[in-house]
């Protein structure tokens, strides 16, 4: 790679950054190094130059020069799309900054957070490693995908994969967390569906280019996730052994049953969900109410013993 | 992989103001930093000598010092600082800000700075196409785990067990907190049992810093029992929340085989129990055995009971 025009891509970023005035490309070839040729050499330069550091993120500003000539359009960049303000975060900020972003150092996001921290350490300085002192993330194995479709819900790419056995194709709208676990909402034939990243079988494919379907203006996640977890609430009203089942007894209130037994009403949503917490703890606990909760679980016992 | 001129451009750019704020800087840590080798960054640097500002007078020109290894930066025209953060990165310090507020209700003015912080991350353009829940749980001793960690303490802790519904008193020496499914867990030497153990942070009811981390650890080891279950795919969550400790999985119509190695033998008996039927023992039989009969005492407490 020639380094000539790395060179002539950081010289037309620092004109573009420094001048307060539209540059026109007259100006550009003749003050920015690098630029020779014909003008029709400097002016192909210059398309793909610009073109270049605009697919890096860069934003380079054009304007009309003069309305009767469309040829004569002038660039820059505005130094607040391009850098970060010296005094856009406080000195405990840049702390909680490097925090937040460390934690993701050893998971597939770490190239995202690595970048992240070299950005704010140009604004801090070097950070003593004692004072964060973080928890670092484990990834379990669905969070190499997380990359991917990060990538392909803010550009709005076709994603592909298996799923429950069959071929999708989908429009990824947006990713949420769940009991620690990662669910991608994707537009899949005309219906909005969750899809639990771990259960994606194969490769998580992007099929698209940028722009590869429209965002259905009407869908928004938050309003899609409360939608979700919009369910009634039931409780059970339980008995507790006495000295056992100390996590549920730090989490609910109880009161004395007989000599044995405490009673202890708790809310559930979900009734496969409160059977696993109610059998983790055995002989150490028994569902008054409601019936239908204490016939699956004799149901579940008989089950399991016939085997 | 090559670099294009774009990347190096950018990469090179970048290289200005992390060394404006970290003066004297070597090429052997930028290299790590940067993820390029030490040469490259020399290259990169090199090339800046050529670059600056219309004029490209001595006093245009981005003006470093570059001696025996170490770098500094003398002017840097316009590249005094960062450039913003991209989309991911973004989200990457967004999803951080909310596992930083999920562990820290212990200290409300920190967490009203961290939410404001979380606020601004948001303005800056954080994709509202993610929403990152941390299980809730307050773990409101993260913060003074992480510090004994930081300080080489020991800590004590009251650790309310799951598997062995016990609150227990310990003296452990904490080594690492980690987040895995969600969950904020603790890896530490126990120096009861005298050897690792991993503790649920949310679990730990009391906690305070003791005194300095002895390091003869003089580990016991564990022997483990290999147990095979099969487990139905209506199950599959089982597989997924344990995957750290299962050797191997083989797939049936419908349902897994899963080979595991159990150092824990309480544990594995009230997860059988607890996903009952959609888990059952293959082997070994006493197990197996075990598990059908204490399901049949539970089952006895619900035909007994009025």
């Amino acid at each position: 790679m020639s380094s000539q025009k790395t060179e002539r891509l950081i010289n037309l970023t620092l004109a573009l950054l420094a001048t307060k005035r539209y540059l026109t490309k007259s100006e550009i070839f003749k003050n920015v190094t690098g630029y020779s040729g014909s003008a029709e050499t400097m002016e192909r330069m210059f398309e793909r130059d610009k073109d270049e550091l605009r697919s890096m993120g860069i934003e380079i500003d054009v304007k009309a020069l003069d309305p009767l000539f469309e040829d004569d359009q002038g660039y820059l960049i505005r130094s607040e799309t391009f850098q970060l303000k010296g005094n856009e975060f406080a000195k405990d900020e840049l702390l909680y900054l490097t925090m937040a972003a460390n934690l993701w150092q050893s998971t597939a996001l770490g190239n995202d957070s690595k970048a992240a921290l070299l950005k704010i350490q140009s604004l801090s300085g070097p950070i003593e490693s004692d004072v964060v002192n973080t928890p670092e993330i484990r990834d379990s194995e669905n969070s190499s995908m997380l990359a991917t479709a990060f990538d392909a819900i803010e550009y709005s790419k076709v994603l592909t994969f298996q799923y429950n056995g069959s071929d999708r194709v989908v429009e990824p709208l947006g990713m949420y967390t769940k009991t620690g676990f990662w669910y991608l909402v994707a537009k899949d034939e005309n219906s909005f569906k969750s899809f639990k990243l771990l259960r994606i079988e194969g490769k998580l494919a992007i099929n698209s280019k940028q722009n590869g379907f429209k965002k259905p203006e009407n869908f928004d996640l938050m309003q899609y996730l409360e939608k979700m977890n919009n369910e009634t609430v039931l409780l059970a009203e339980i008995l507790v052994r006495k000295e056992q089942a100390f996590a549920l007894r730090s989490k609910y209130v109880v009161s004395e049953f007989d000599d044995d037994w405490d009673l202890m009403v708790l809310p559930y949503i979900y009734e496969p969900e409160i059977i696993e917490t109610l059998l983790w703890y055995g002989e150490n606990l028994i569902v008054l109410k409601p019936e239908s909760l204490r016939k699956s679980i004799k149901y579940s016992l008989k089950e399991f013993i016939d085997g | 992989m090559v670099d294009t001129a774009a990347i190096r451009a950018l990469r090179t750019m970048d290289l200005i103001p992390y060394i404006l704020e970290n003066p004297g800087v070597s090429i052997r840590s930028l290299s790590e930093r940067f993820s390029v080798t030490e040469k490259q960054i020399e290259s990169d640097l090199q090339l800046v000598f050529m670059c600056g500002l219309p004029g490209y007078t001595p006093y245009e020109l981005i003006d470093i010092i570059f001696e025996d290894g170490i770098v500094s930066v003398i002017d840097p025209q316009v590249l005094d600082k960062p450039r913003r953060f991209t989309k991911s990165e973004l989200i990457v310090i967004a999803l951080g800000l909310e596992i930083l507020i999920g562990i820290g209700s212990s200290n409300p003015e920190r967490n009203q700075k961290l939410k404001a912080l979380s606020e601004k991350i948001a303005k800056l353009g954080s994709s509202n196409s993610v929403s990152f829940t941390p299980s809730g749980n307050n773990s409101i001793y993260a913060e003074l785990i992480a510090e004994a960690i930081s300080k080489r303490k020991n800590i004590q802790i009251r650790y309310s067990s799951l598997v062995k519904d016990q609150i227990t008193d310990r003296e452990v020496a904490p080594q690492r907190l980690y987040f895995m499914n969600g969950n904020l867990y603790l890896s530490a030497f126990d120096y009861g049992k005298k050897a690792d153990r991993i503790f649920k942070v949310d679990l730990i009811k009391q906690c305070e810093i003791t005194g300095t981390k002895n390091s003869e650890a003089d580990e016991e080891t564990n022997e483990s029992l290999r147990v095979v279950l099969e487990v139905k795919k209506s199950h599959r969550n089982f597989i997924e929340r344990n995957s750290s400790i299962i050797s191997s999985v083989t797939e049936n119509k419908d349902s897994f085989n899963v080979n595991i190695d159990i150092s824990n033998i309480e544990w594995i008996r009230r997860s059988i129990l607890s996903n009952a039927p959609g888990i059952s023992v293959l082997s070994p039989d006493s197990l197996a055995n075990e598990m059908r009969q204490s399901a049949a005492s539970v089952l006895a407490l619900y035909q007994a009971e009025k």
